[in-house]
């Protein structure tokens, strides 16, 4: 029996990791992306209100800063892999099978992968770090 | 299953532009880490995304957003188990959480303009 459950733990552990990324990346995108949306893509662009990444200056002392950069690494990689999981079921859900696949997995849950390195990348080579 | 069978009920269309939702939102998003990276062309180089296209993806992707929001947290709150915590509450605090979270960021983003 014990032996049965030390075998079981190994697949459920990586289970958890993929359903935190799942989970956290829903509660992320939910809180998170509306006001983003409605602020820097609406309101910013009509110049209803002045917001931060409109000019260079504003937007740059946001972006150097370290927790903004970590905010912003939160915000934009980890909704992918709650998208990840919700398209691949999609395509389920309209009859493509072969979106089950391991290869289908590999290309979804490592194209998140790549967009968290990617977002890594932009966020440590545009703007220097600084705390000013 | 036939292809179409979300088509024939509202419940089951509805559940597909659930998961539709994460497209959009995901496109949005690398949309603004082009934006993001942007900021390295340098002060004449900087341009943030303003076209009126833009604004009008803004719009149509805020709908799926809201929609995202609305849903997942209130599964999120139901699936969510805390002992002797009615998933009521769970729910309601989720919302709350929501509420404040974009109160910070606005003011964040629109008091770092000036």
């Amino acid at each position: 029996m014990s032996h049965q459950t030390a075998h079981m733990q190994k697949p459920a552990f990586g289970h958890l990791i993929w359903w935190f990324l799942f989970g956290g990346g829903g509660v992320v995108s939910a809180i998170l992306l509306p006001v983003h949306i409605l602020v820097q893509g609406i309101l910013g662009p009509l110049s209803v209100v002045p917001v931060a990444d409109r000019h260079y200056d504003t937007w740059v002392r946001l972006v150097g800063n370290p927790i903004v950069k970590l905010y912003l690494l939160v915000l934009i990689a980890l909704p992918f892999f709650h998208f990840a999981h919700r398209l691949r079921y999609l395509l389920v859900d309209l009859g493509v099978p072969a979106a089950r696949s391991i290869p289908a997995q590999v290309v979804f849950y490592g194209g998140a992968i790549v967009v968290t390195a990617v977002t890594i990348w932009v966020l440590l080579t545009t703007v220097p770090i600084s705390f000013g | 299953m036939p292809r179409g069978w979300w088509l024939r009920q509202r419940h089951y269309f509805l559940y597909m532009v659930r998961e539709f939702t994460a497209l959009p939102l995901a496109l949005w998003l690398l949309w603004f880490l082009v934006e993001v990276q942007r900021a390295s062309n340098g002060p004449k180089g900087y341009a943030p995304h303003g076209s009126p296209a833009f604004v009008v993806f803004s719009v149509i992707c805020l709908g799926f957003a809201l929609y995202h929001s609305v849903t997942f947290l209130r599964l999120f709150g139901v699936v969510t188990h805390i002992k002797g915590v009615p998933s009521r509450v769970i729910v309601v605090s989720l919302f709350a959480l929501w509420l404040v979270a974009s109160v910070v960021v606005a003011a964040v983003l629109i008091g770092f303009a000036r």
